[in-house]
């Protein structure tokens, strides 16, 4: 059994979403406890994949029982054990919170809803796992095809801004393949360890250095990197909440852990950060994703929107970090990855949470908030503050090890970015909490006195959302400060395997 | 803005063109990738898998994890289709047409009318797509079991020519849209229905899928087709090859249906009512 665990992380999802396409023609109500059991043993599996990787190492699982290079393999490692359980965790959380909001929005196409749902996630979790690059391809495509599907039916400007995405990611998508191509075509095989080892042989190559650019290309568009971030604010904005609150989290990072993976494994990360002349120039597009994602996010009067910029400038944290090229920076990035999950997805749920009872998420629309939904607005406290980097939150850590890495580099840029973009981000969570906490009441009332009353009355009552979205948002925020005060403890025996030795 | 993109386009194409100078030559049996993974399969699919066609071998075996996620990829599209442009509720349309077959004689019945629905004399036709014409709708009628034949003549042949589960699927949904094309859409939901076709898809993939299982619960790993050598009574090797043809099926079931499912919703813009 315990051998099987990769596989199950993966295969009960895509059957569960089988069987709800299935099911869902004959009873409606067997969606979610069909989707919340798949999930769970997802989750529990990639908790065992974890335990089990912490004591034996690096594990090897053969599809089709095929020895690579000639079949496929997942190679589960320090790196994307961690991941997975994140991964697993975050879409859990986030289906268990779905009920309330699916029924609303979706109507009679929840079964269809719930299947996107799990294909998206198994396609994410196979992404982390496998050890073949032209499987990660495969993977990339139904998670992408899923998503373009799930954001496409939010409301007003959503089905134009799933089609740009499509457009986007299918650029992105045709870059890293033709990438995975060129490498073909040098080394005659597919899989990362193999490729990896039959590189030295023939380098330096011309062609090599394109695949690598191409495979970069791909991936900086399907994270959303500045400039290639285009089709991300709106795609978020639009989409419905409890996609968002899926997507923001989950796919920007998971993309980010392929760049690792492609730079690692395949390319090696002495040819990465050294052969090509690429480190100093990403470093910048990093740190111009961060100021410009702090700046547009300052300029938004839309809640969802000024979320999603921030995403923006979040990739530009965990890319930077990762091109510091040293250990402190690089472990930052990996558990800026893990804990900008968790907040991403606080922020991004108490969000929903707001915008399902104020049906606006016009900045202007949540005065009052605080009052009406104390719990909701308390784990958006939690996670902006972690968005801050204020200490117990999970936030302050990987900024910490990120800064720390940026000083070790001496890339003062860096470093300065990362600050701005943390003073941007109080501005931003500041003027929220005090639209919240201090205009206790909206002010299209006409009638002074009347209207003073009334809407005091209105606003003191509290109009919370439901039960079922609450407590996964209470436990996402319990999580954002468990995971800020583990955080030596996560980075000390797991992510300091996960970095390559070579790296000092 | 268009001369750059234009530019863009022209520099890109450039690198590429530069960049396949340094390709290995055309058909050079010294590149590395005729060198390293290809002769292991050329040698050994037939001695491992007992499949003579080895692109069916890698396919379906070598890389069957990989053509699992397209059908799975090709069952999202159908679902994202029913997903984006299905409209469940039924609005009756402004107007309504109907024949009378035994005249020929067409009629109009507006809004509000009463319909002629539970009588063998009417016929209700398209109003903006007429294809009444007897000599099209018989002759692709007649031609309709012939393509279904040969579409599964090519996925059950995958293992020693070229096709398989792919190639007869889109064949075999291509004779439904053809029969649906020729006469009209009300008259082939009725043969295959809508859930139907979601029913179908999910069951090929789950074919695909459970396969793989199965192996799993036998004691090898997934999709690890010799592990079915005891329940099938033959050598792991000809389980292989047994395991492969019970693949192409389930994706020949899936692609067929996700065809027809994504025929329904885009012909009729997701009323399924009216279309072409």
């Amino acid at each position: 059994m315990e051998e099987q665990f990769p596989i199950i992380i993966i295969a009960v999802p895509l059957i569960a979403a089988l069987l709800i396409t299935a099911l869902w023609w004959f009873d409606k109500r067997v969606c979610l406890p069909i989707s919340i059991v798949a999930g769970l043993t997802s989750l529990v599996a990639s908790v065992g994949l974890l335990l089990q990787v912490l004591s034996v190492g690096i594990l090897e699982y053969r599809l089709g029982g095929w020895a690579p290079p000639f079949g496929i393999v997942y190679r589960i490692d320090h790196l994307n054990s961690l991941i997975i359980v994140a991964v697993s965790l975050v879409s859990l959380l986030n289906l268990i919170g779905s009920r309330t909001i699916v029924e609303k929005e979706f109507q009679e196409k929840v079964g269809a809803f719930y299947a996107l749902y799990l294909l998206f996630t198994a396609g994410l979790l196979g992404i982390l796992m496998t050890g073949d690059a032209f499987n990660l391809y495969v993977l990339l495509e139904i998670a992408s095809l899923t998503g373009y599907a799930l954001i496409g039916l939010g409301r007003r400007r959503a089905p134009l801004s799933g089609l740009n995405y499509l457009f986007m990611g299918t650029i992105g998508a045709s870059l890293y393949l033709l990438g995975v191509g060129y490498l073909y075509l040098m080394t005659g095989s597919l899989n990362m360890a193999d490729i990896a080892q039959i590189l030295p042989t023939i380098l330096p190559s011309k062609v090599i250095v394109l695949a690598f650019i191409l495979c970069l290309s791909g991936l900086f568009i399907k994270m959303a990197l500045f400039p290639l971030h285009g089709w991300l604010p709106n795609a978020y904005t639009y989409s419905p909440s409890v996609v968002s609150s899926l997507v923001a989290p989950l796919t920007t990072k998971v993309m980010i852990y392929a760049m690792f993976r492609v730079m690692l494994t395949i390319f090696s990360i002495d040819f990465s950060l050294n052969s090509v002349a690429l480190r100093l120039p990403i470093l910048w597009l990093a740190i111009a994703a961060i100021v410009m994602g702090s700046i547009m996010a300052l300029a938004q009067k839309r809640l969802k929107k000024m979320l999603a910029f921030i995403v923006v400038a979040e990739v530009g944290y965990m890319v930077g970090g990762f091109w510091l090229g040293n250990r402190a920076g690089m472990s930052g990035a990996v558990l800026h990855i893990i804990n900008d999950a968790a907040m991403t997805l606080c922020v991004f749920m108490a969000a929903g949470a707001i915008v399902y009872k104020t049906e606006d998420d016009r900045l202007s629309s949540l005065k009052g908030v605080f009052r009406t939904m104390p719990v909701s607005m308390t784990a958006m406290v939690v996670g902006g503050l972690s968005l801050i980097g204020v200490p117990p939150t999970c936030g302050f850590f990987s900024k910490w090890y990120l800064i720390s890495g940026g000083m070790a580099a001496g890339h003062y840029g860096f470093v300065a970015a990362l600050l701005f973009s943390s003073l941007v981000n109080t501005v931003l969570f500041f003027r929220l909490f005090e639209i919240g906490y201090f205009e206790p009441f909206p002010s299209g009332h006409a009638h002074e006195q009347q209207g003073h009353t009334d809407a005091r009355n209105h606003s003191s009552s509290i109009a919370e959302a439901p039960l079922d979205v609450l407590v996964p948002l209470v436990a996402t925020a319990v999580l954002v400060i468990v995971l800020g005060i583990y955080s030596g403890e996560i980075v000390a025996r797991v992510i300091q395997f996960a970095i390559p030795a070579v790296i000092g | 803005m268009r001369a750059l993109g234009l530019a863009t386009v022209f520099c890109f194409g450039a690198i590429l063109f530069y960049i396949s100078f340094d390709f290995p030559g055309w058909g050079d049996e010294n590149s590395p990738a005729s060198q390293h993974v290809s002769p292991y399969y050329i040698e050994h699919t037939m001695d491992d898998t007992s499949v003579p066609n080895i692109v069916t071998a890698i396919l379906a075996d070598y890389r069957g994890y990989d053509t699992l996620f397209e059908t799975a990829v090709i069952f999202s599209a159908g679902l994202a289709c029913f997903f984006l442009l299905r409209i469940p509720e039924r609005q009756a349309p402004p107007a309504r047409f109907y024949r009378h077959l035994a005249t020929g004689i067409t009629f109009r019945i507006e809004k509000g009318g009463r319909l002629p629905e539970d009588t063998d004399e009417f016929e209700r036709i398209d109003s903006v797509w007429v294809p009444y014409d007897v000599i099209i709708g018989m002759t692709c009628r007649l031609v309709v079991p012939f393509i279904q034949l040969f579409a599964l003549y090519v996925i059950a042949h995958g293992h020693h020519s070229p096709g398989g589960g792919f190639q007869g699927g889109v064949i075999f949904g291509a004779a439904i849209i053809l029969f649906a094309i020729s006469n009209n859409l009300r008259r082939t939901l009725k043969r295959m229905s809508e859930k139907t076709s979601a029913l179908l898809g999910s069951l090929g993939v789950l074919i695909y899928a459970g396969t793989g299982i199965l192996c799993m619960v036998l004691g090898a790993g997934f999709l690890n087709y010799s592990a079915l050598a005891s329940l099938l009574g033959v050598d792991p090797v000809s389980a292989r090859s047994h395991g492969i043809l019970i693949v192409e099926i389930g994706v020949g079931i899936a692609v067929t249906a996700v065809m027809v499912w994504i025929y329904y919703n885009l012909s009729s813009a997701g009323r399924q009512d009216e279309g072409l």
